[in-house]
This record gives C-alpha cells, structure tokens and sequence, in this order.
C-alpha cells in the first residue's frame, strides 16, 4: 500500500517535468510557522585610521533569527582592536617634553611643535548585545535587550526596553525607550586624584612607586548612564517617512578621563606642571533628532539633523545624509552606489580649556580633551553595494573623517602662539560588509 | 464583474509589487527589487501570460480552445502541443487517482449547485449527467482529440496552478531576483528572499498541520504563517461551497465515478510541492480521499494543512 501512494509522488513529479520541461521542477522548501527559520548573518570589518594617531579595527558579527510569530531575536558580537597614539591633553611647546605613562611604568618624551600623544594607547574591546523583539498586541511591540562589553580596564553591563505603539493603520508610531549601564573603570596605573601633578622623575627609584600612589585616589570607580528615548516615526506617503527622536540621557558617577592632563603654564606660555583634569561627577544631555526618508523612483535620500545639549554647555549640530542611487539590474546582479554626507558641529563644555595658567585660582573643573572642545567636522564617503551568490549583499565603504578643532576665544600667551593648539585629525574608514 | 485588464505597480518595503485581475482572482507578483523598471517589464510578462492562458483554457471564453472542444458535438477538434501537454497531465492525474480526478466530470455542476442551501438532486438527476462523465471516453492524440456529444471538459482544476508555473519560468528568465507570484491563493516563489530570507504566506488558519507532531486544540485561530524559500503551495477546497441537507453536509468535491460530494472531505487542504500543479493536484487527489485525506498525504510524505 505505502509503495503505491509514494508512487503517486514520484509519478506526478516526472508528469509534471513533462508538462513544465524537466529542469523547472526542482523543490519545495517550507517552514512552518511552528518550527523556527534559518539564521541570517551580517558580517562587516570596519578599519579606521587617524594620521599619525590612533588606529581601529573592528570585526561585527550579527545573527538575527526570526521565529514564528515574528518574534526576532538578535545577537550581536563587537570585537575592536585600538593601538596608537592619543592626545594626552596637554600644549605643544618649543622644548622637549616628559610625561610619564598612565601606568606609572616609565615616560615618553614629545619632540618639540609635537602635540603631545600617548602612545601606549592600545586595547581590546569584546561586546556581546542580545535583542528580543516581539509583538504583545496587534499594534504593539516590545522589544528587550542585555549589553557586555569588555575591554582590558572596563566592563560596562547594560538592559534596555522599549515599546511601539502603531496607530492610524500603522502610518504613525509611537516608541518609548529606556536603557540603562553600569560601568566599571579600572585604569591601569589606578585613577589619578583631581589636578594631581604627574609624577615625573626616575620611575626605576625606589621611592617612585610610593610617590606615584600619592597621585592616586583608588584602582576603579564607575558610572551609571540612563537613558529614555521617546519617538515618533510618520508614514507621509508612499515615498517618505520621517521620525522625530527626544532622548534623554543621565550619567552619574566617574566621567573623567584618567589618560588626559593639562599643561600648566605661566605668563609666557611655558609649561610649569602637568596636572590631571577634572570633571563633573554628572552630565545630563538631551537631544533631539528629526530624519527623513524620500524614495524616489530609484533612488533613496535620507537627511537627518540632530541637536543635542547638555549641563556642561556642550551643544551640537549634526547633518547626515546618504543617497542611494542604484545601478540597475545587470546581469541579474543588483548593485548600488551611495554617497555619504556628514557634518558635525559642537561647541565646548563650560570648563573645558586648553590649558590652565599658573597664574590664576585653579577651576572646580577642567579638561583639555579635544573631543568636549569647540570643534567641526565632516565625513564624506562612498559605499557601494552588490548582490551576488543568490542575493548575499557585498559592500565595501571608503570614508574620510576630518575633525577640526577650533579656538573658542582664548589667549595664547608667549610660546603657545607658535605652537598648533588645535590640531586637525584626518582619518579614513574603510569597511567590507557581507550578509549570508 | 468584468475586469479591465491592467496591472498595476505598488511600492512596497524592499521591493515591488504588481497586481492584476485573472482567473476571476485578485493576482500579485512580488518582485524584491528597488528597480521598478524590471518589475513593471516583469508584471506585464507574467499577466500577459495568465492571460493567455485564461483566454485558452477557460470555459467560459467562447473563443476558448477548451469551449472549442466542449462545443464541438462528437466531432473531432485540432489541439496544439501546449494542449496536449495538459491533457497528457490530466491523463496522469485521471490514472493516479483511479479514476477520482476526471476533467470531464464538470458537467455535474448542471445538478449540483453548492449554494449552502438543502436542495440535493435526485438520484435520476445526477445518473443522468453522469452518462456525460469519464475520461475514458475521450480520445485524444497528439493532433487532435475527440469528446463524445454532450461531453465537457474543464480545466479550471489545474489551470490557475498551471499557470502559477509558467510565470515562475518566465520569471525566471527575466531575473534571478526573488519573485513571489500568487494567482488568488495558489502560488510558488523564484527562490528565497535576499539573504535568504523566506517569503511569509498567510493561509487560513488550518485544523491539521502535518508538520506538528500532535494536533494542538488550542492553538489560536488566526491565520498561519508559512515561509517558503523555494516551490509552491496551492489549496484545494472551498469551505463557503456546500449543501447542508437533514444535519448532511455535502461538500462541493465530487466523487468523479458516483457523481456524488466525496463524503467526510476536508474543506479545504493546503499542500506545498516543488511546483504548482503538483500542490493543486495532490491537494485535489487528497481530498477525493474523503476521511483518509490527510493520512493519503501524510503517507506521501507530503506537507499540507487541512481544514475541516
């Protein structure tokens, strides 16, 4: 009996390669609902190098596994690789200059017009993000995730949820987001005592070790970043969309760079002292963010802005833009070109300086870190898109990074009018994606 | 409702998507590509051909080759290979079923009128009509073929499929992007998705999975989703077309050798196969089984969903 009906099968298959011609007939392959999908993969590696600075690699691996009622779960592997140097905070000047390493263990010197970099800048970061998104109700959709990271002298552990609400048959949503960190920093070297002078001198004395502790207030401290997001994303017709973003962001607790310093200098510019900065121990930011989606007949242009301040007086503008245009169908091979587009503009935070004077009262709170000064920058880039192997997307992105830093009024006595205070970092980024 | 021959292009997420009329069906093509060049060139091919083979194979076309043969009164009609081809198929699935599926057994629709009302025929009635029923009758070759006078046959049970299949061959040929093509329900996709991503089908919620070890009871109600990364599905059965006389429920599916509904037949089955016309046909076959569809099909090792 059961040879009989399996001949059935096979019977009307051969029945219908004649009908169909012989090789359309080939296999069906379904999942139902009730079993789960297959794993999708993205793959990208991202290498970023400033002149003459620090230098990046990262590798990302994302698996995204849709179950059967559109639950989605999502995993995400981060691993970066940093080596190079890094602005240490301190001044140019026209003399050879001496710091010692963030560890304590031994110094560098900087030749003289040089910004002073560390160079000892290198770790490995490893961060794990693990996403649940499912529907709760018809027009409802929460969404749930845990974050690890790991470098050699930094956790950060992290939850975060949010909900969509779509209404107005789904042309417009509403999203509510919250995330939280916790993170944990354990400097190599300990984290220095506010202003502190660095210890410089014979780190190979017998005293050294005991001197240098002197600079130190512990081995780790922490912070908790909270942040709430509320969103709102408009179907406007066929052809666009657009979402406005409020975020909220609260962090607490240890927001000092132990790695930076600043030069103290006196009436002529030279330096007296270096001495570890100091920053508030809470900054709340805001920000809010429109972006617009236009599809023309082909192409794709997407523009954002976004404006974002906070208590330390730090605002900034950013425009982002990318055009899609695609290349057409060619040979079956889909692929796509896409300009880059982005422009950066922050002005500095309230006790941000590029160096303290000896002359005056010490500040509550100082840093020479270029990255909270006043400063522009822009990125262009070209990313170029294929489909091949059955639809896998191939990519490779080429970006150039320029950020300047300019000078938001202050003088420059003596020497450090013939020194660059703000020097210009140059960088490129190039990236491979593959999806499988 | 006569309706106009247009198809018509939508964006949609990550691609296009064509809609027509044909076979008395609401008809889509989803094609995932952001060129909607290629998908209107692709939406006219593909109607063009549904067309085509509506206007050839329908019955209710006068100009059809099949009203050709239908009204031809014992004389014998000339047939090109394309129809010789389907009634080759039909042959197949005439012999394969026993004799259960016969596309000459249309003609019973003149006394059974599934309109969920009580009125049965009488025995005299279908035994009349049924005189007109069987495929042995018919001769045909490869030139021609030869119905007795009296004698319809039908195409509507593997039409809609057949024509499923060869727009996924002209589909094909145009591009090895990932193309859905669904003709009122019956339908089959090029490939999977980018990233091999499957299609989502929805079909209606289903009492018996042969992919679920053990009938749940109490799962939801909604509709199901499948997901297809290559072949077809095709559903045969309409659960809206039945007579219901003395608590007897008479489905539409008729037992082509007693002219009478196949007793105790799923109201609708859903089958995936490599193509169309295998989904249509092994769903059609199941049915005809009666109380033994599903484990006619499960014996095939074959993946369905019934309703009953």
């Amino acid at each position: 009996m059961k040879t009989e009906k399996t001949n059935i099968k096979a019977a009307l298959t051969i029945a219908t390669a004649a009908l169909l011609g012989g090789n359309t007939v080939t296999h069906a392959e379904t999942v139902s609902s009730n079993e789960d999908s297959n794993w999708e993969f993205d793959s990208a590696f991202l290498f970023y190098s400033e002149a003459d600075r620090v230098s990046a690699s990262e590798v990302i691996l994302n698996a995204k596994k849709i179950f059967a009622d559109d639950e989605i779960l999502n995993l995400k592997l981060t691993i970066d690789a940093l080596t190079g140097a890094s602005a240490n905070g301190a001044v140019a000047q026209p003399r050879v200059q001496t710091f010692t390493r963030p560890s304590g263990n031994g110094q560098y010197d900087i030749a003289p017009g040089d910004t002073p970099l560390d160079d000892t800048f290198h770790d490995t970061r490893v961060q794990l993000n693990g996403q649940w998104t499912q529907a709760v109700a018809d027009n409802l959709t929460a969404s749930g995730g845990v974050h690890i990271s790991k470098e050699y002298d930094y956790l950060s552990l992290g939850v975060n949820g949010n909900v969509a609400i779509d209404f107005d048959r789904k042309n417009s949503t509403i999203s509510l987001g919250f995330s939280h960190f916790q993170d944990t920093f354990t400097p190599e070297g300990g984290i220095p005592k506010p202003f502190a002078s660095m210890l410089i001198g014979d780190s190979s004395a017998p005293t050294w070790d005991d001197e240098f502790a002197e600079t130190r207030l512990g081995s780790e401290d922490d912070k908790t970043t909270t942040d709430l997001l509320l969103g709102f994303t408009q179907v406007i017709n066929r052809r666009m969309i657009t979402q406005f973003n409020y975020s909220y962001s609260m962090v607490d607790g240890y927001l000092t760079d132990p790695f930076k310093i600043l030069s103290v200098v006196d009436d002529n510019g030279v330096a007296q002292d270096y001495v570890y900065e100091s920053r508030p121990d809470s900054r709340a930011k805001q920000s809010i963010y429109a972006q617009s989606l236009y599809h023309f007949d082909t192409n794709v242009f997407d523009v954002s802005y976004r404006y974002m301040w906070d208590d330390w007086q730090i605002t900034s503008h950013t425009i982002d833009s990318r055009f899609r245009i695609p290349l057409g169908d060619n040979f079956g091979r889909e692929s796509y070109i896409q300009p880059h587009f982005r422009f950066y503009q922050q002005s500095a935070a309230d006790f941000y300086q590029p160096f303290i004077l000896n002359s005056e009262p010490l500040p509550a709170f100082a840093s020479a870190d270029y990255r909270i000064g006043e400063m522009t920058a822009f990125t262009i880039g070209l990313k170029y898109g294929m489909l091949v192997n059955h639809g896998h997307d191939l990519s490779f992105r080429l970006e150039y990074y320029r950020q300047t830093p300019t000078d938001a009024g202050f003088d420059e006595p003596g020497v450090l009018k013939k020194v660059d205070l703000y020097p210009t970092i140059d960088a490129v980024i190039a990236q491979v994606s593959y999806s499988f | 409702m006569k309706h106009s021959r247009a198809v018509t292009l939508t964006k949609c997420q990550d691609g296009h998507s064509l809609n027509f009329h044909a076979m008395a069906s609401p008809c889509e093509v989803i094609i995932q590509s952001t060129d909607p060049q290629l998908a209107i060139k692709l939406g006219n091919i593909i109607a063009s051909e549904v067309w085509r083979i509506e206007d050839k194979y329908s019955r209710y076309d006068q100009n059809s080759i099949c009203s050709v043969i239908n009204n031809s009164a014992g004389q014998t009609v000339n047939i090109d290979e394309e129809t010789y081809l389907l009634l080759n198929f039909a042959e197949q699935c005439y012999q394969l079923s026993d004799g259960l599926f016969d596309i000459t057994s249309g003609i019973l629709r003149k006394v059974w009128r599934f309109d969920g009302s009580d009125k049965l025929p009488t025995s005299t009635q279908v035994a009349k009509y049924l005189s007109y029923v069987g495929w042995r009758k018919v001769k045909f070759d490869q030139q021609q073929i030869t119905l007795a006078d009296g004698m319809e046959i039908d195409f509507g049970g593997i039409g809609k499929e057949y024509a499923v299949d060869r727009a996924i061959i002209l589909a094909k040929q145009l591009t090895n992007l990932p193309i859905l093509i669904n003709l009122g329900g019956d339908l089959a996709v090029t490939r999977a998705r980018l990233n091999n991503a499957p299609w989502q089908v929805a079909i209606e919620h289903p009492d018996i999975d042969s992919t679920k070890s053990n009938i749940d009871n109490n799962s939801s109600t909604a509709d199901m989703i499948i997901s297809l990364t290559s072949g077809a599905l095709a559903t045969s059965g309409d659960a809206r077309r039945y007579l219901l006389n003395k608590g007897k429920r008479y489905g539409h599916v008729l037992n082509a050798k007693t002219g009478w509904p196949i007793e105790n037949a799923p109201r609708s089955i859903t089958v995936v196969a490599p193509a169309c016309i295998q989904a249509g046909i092994l769903a059609t076959m199941a049915l005809l089984q009666g109380d033994n569809a599903e484990q006619f099909l499960s014996e095939q090792e074959i993946k369905f969903w019934s309703r009953r």
